[in-house]
């Protein structure tokens, strides 16, 4: 991999962030005709140029004074300073500092959900590679067309009724005083994992089927490769065989594609948090957008492409370090 | 005319063939059924759903009056709410699919045929595309241009025919090196009638599976929008019902019918597309019948919405 290449690579994604943050910038500038008309309507008992004035001093507490162009290069100057702006909520809260804030709840639902996905996906699919055509096996099939075609939401609200309302397993909603009394303590974190149960549950279920499938025929397509026949003609146990030959190497696309859905761990679920409340990105997303909030959009819109960005690039990096062939041509 | 007669034909072959496939028997049985439903909605319904102000029976159970019991909310019959549910479900999917597709190809096999400036723009442009999240850019824009199907099946539209343009034209690059693309040049076809006659449908197969599979993908996401309440605020459809039923407490009163009866209609319409899909490419792609490209599709589909359906085409090629 030639120095060349990598900074080639680190200078494209870097003007590829930038278009995204213009388009980020200009696309709730489109539709809105004055921001401070919508804030402040006008009243009747008011002179024209004290509405004026008004309008203007709301610009400057906003940050929306002076072109587009000026607010344009003001934003860019911010972000490059690490600053995402400020939110128009009450007490003017910077974007970063509520992202922050949300950022660690909406990793304790997605990251765990996903390595339970991977857990259980590689047990079931493997187990289900070495009963191949047995009753597991057309489980897992059967299992794998639906629930592929059911959404995660509706797999939420289903928990929530069964084993949150009728069987009261689980808290149906999250508790409320569940972030603010939150502090490291053994019990805290207790009262997290259970009022996660059902959120991660209902991510949950179709990872681990769809990633069963596809440990299954990865496992299954690494057998039948010439390695495992030589390690079976060394007379290793089909056990060994298993753990030690087939099973590393079935699992390397799955790696790879759990590389790949790194990104898609910091937006969170939209819907998921929505229905049980959770306090994380996705609610504040939707909060963000509920009040209208667009400088907080901008900033979460903007984080999450940054993430997918860096996940891309180091992605690319790893495979020109690991396969010398790969140039900027082909693979960007 | 003859053009369009023979097209009808190949449609019907090809439909004859899916028949003849378990799976897309399946499939098309659902897809018809769920088809008619939408189209003689006003004919099968006992109520008017969108009757809300005439009966205050709100949160009825099931009974011979209403098949379904009403809704929570405003009292509506949910029988007759999921039959017109139908309608949103297939419009929007079909409508969207149907529109990508078009889109991805025409613009794919520009970009690999053409070349050139043609393919650097084009490529730029996908590589910005895919990096925006698609889900909070469709609420941002819904929040901007108000909040209609319309704006949701143009956003969808427009920054989802990326995956198939990328698949498209990379396939595209391969065909165009063969001999009988090569020979069309040299008997001196202009390059329209080229990518029209030939290379059109060299990829066609590759449309067609993304299509029923897009198709599915979208009725999920417009199913996940409308429960966010970001479709038209006065339509009928499948996610609206779910998020009225939780958002009203119908669970917390233990009327499991409120939330079966919509998740059913999802799943369905999601499902006979994907049978319908997966029936097409055993049909055109034979090897690749067992745990083929249209599973591994699938199986980013299922949480995160469209970007990701796309993104993994890239795979396939």
């Amino acid at each position: 991999m030639s120095k060349i290449y990598v900074i080639k690579r680190i200078l494209y994604t870097v003007l590829v962030f930038f278009i995204v943050v213009t388009l980020c910038f200009f696309i709730p500038r489109m539709g809105v005709d004055d921001p401070c008309a919508r804030y402040y309507p006008a009243q009747g008992n008011m002179s024209d140029e004290s509405y004026e004035t008004i309008k203007e001093l709301t610009r400057q507490q906003y940050g929306l004074d002076g072109s587009t162009w000026s607010q344009y290069t003001r934003y860019i100057n911010n972000l490059i300073h690490g600053d995402l702006g400020t939110s128009y909520r009450a007490g003017s809260p910077k974007v970063m500092d509520l992202i922050a804030d949300r950022l660690p709840w909406t990793l304790v639902l997605s990251v765990s959900s996903m390595v339970l996905c991977f857990f259980f996906g590689v047990i079931i699919g493997t187990h289900c590679a070495v009963k191949r055509g047995g009753w597991q096996d057309r489980a897992l099939m059967n299992a794998s067309t639906i629930t592929t075609a059911v959404p995660s939401f509706f797999i939420a609200l289903l928990l929530t009724f069964f084993l949150g309302f009728q069987w009261e397993i689980f808290p149906a909603y999250t508790d409320q005083n569940l972030v603010s009394s939150f502090d490291w303590s053994l019990e805290s974190m207790g009262a997290v994992a259970y009022n996660a149960a059902l959120p991660v549950l209902s991510t949950m279920l179709g990872g681990i089927i769809s990633n069963a499938q596809s440990v299954r025929n990865s496992v299954i397509s690494a057998a039948r490769e010439n390695f495992a026949v030589t390690a079976k003609a060394k007379g290793i146990t089909n056990r060994g065989v298993l753990y030690k030959h087939v099973l590393r190497n079935a699992l390397l696309p799955i790696v790879t594609g759990l590389g790949m859905s790194l990104s898609g761990l910091i937006g969170g679920s939209v819907v998921i948090e929505q229905i049980f409340n959770w306090h994380g990105m996705g609610t504040l997303y939707l909060e963000a957008n509920n009040t209208n909030d667009y400088p907080l959009m901008m900033g979460i819109m903007i984080l999450i492409s940054a993430f997918a960005l860096a996940a891309n690039l180091i992605t690319d990096l790893c495979y020109g370090l690991l396969d010398p062939r790969v140039t900027l041509g082909e693979k960007v | 005319m003859s053009l369009i007669k023979g097209m009808f034909i190949g449609i019907w072959n090809f439909l004859k063939k899916i028949w003849d496939d378990k799976q897309g028997r399946t499939g098309l049985i659902i897809a018809a059924f769920l088809a008619l439903v939408a189209i003689f909605a006003p004919l099968l319904t006992p109520y008017d759903p969108y009757d809300v102000a005439m009966r205050d029976d709100k949160g009825l159970s099931p009974s011979l009056e209403h098949i379904l019991g009403t809704s929570i909310t405003t009292g509506q019959d949910i029988f007759s709410m999921l039959i017109y549910g139908t309608r949103v479900s297939l419009s929007v999917g079909l409508i969207t699919g149907l529109a990508i597709a078009f889109l991805g190809t025409a613009l794919g096999v520009a970009a690999g045929y053409i070349g050139g400036i043609v393919d650097m723009v084009l490529m730029r442009i996908v590589d910005v595309m895919i990096v925006i999240p698609t889900l909070p850019l469709t609420i941002l824009i819904t929040n901007i241009f108000g909040k209609s199907y319309v704006v949701i099946v143009l956003v969808f539209v427009l920054f989802g025919w990326t995956g198939l343009a990328r698949t498209v034209r990379s396939q595209v690059l391969q065909i165009k090196n063969t001999d009988y693309v090569k020979a069309a040049e040299l008997s001196g076809g202009s390059k329209g009638y080229i990518m029209l006659h030939h290379i059109m449908p060299a990829v066609s197969h590759l449309v067609v599976i993304s299509t029923a599979l897009t198709c599915a993908g979208i009725m999920i996401a417009e199913a996940g929008l409308s429960f966010l309440g970001l479709g038209n605020p006065t339509a009928i459809s499948w996610g609206k019902m779910l998020a009225d039923a939780q958002s009203g407490g119908s669970m917390l009163f233990g009327q499991w019918w409120t939330i079966i009866a919509p998740g059913i209609g999802i799943f369905l319409s999601v499902f006979s597309f994907m049978r319908i899909g997966l029936a097409i490419e055993g049909i055109l792609n034979p090897r690749m019948k067992k745990s083929g490209d249209a599973r591994k599709l699938w199986k980013h589909m299922n949480h995160r919405y469209l970007d990701e359906v796309l993104r993994s085409m890239e795979d396939t090629v």
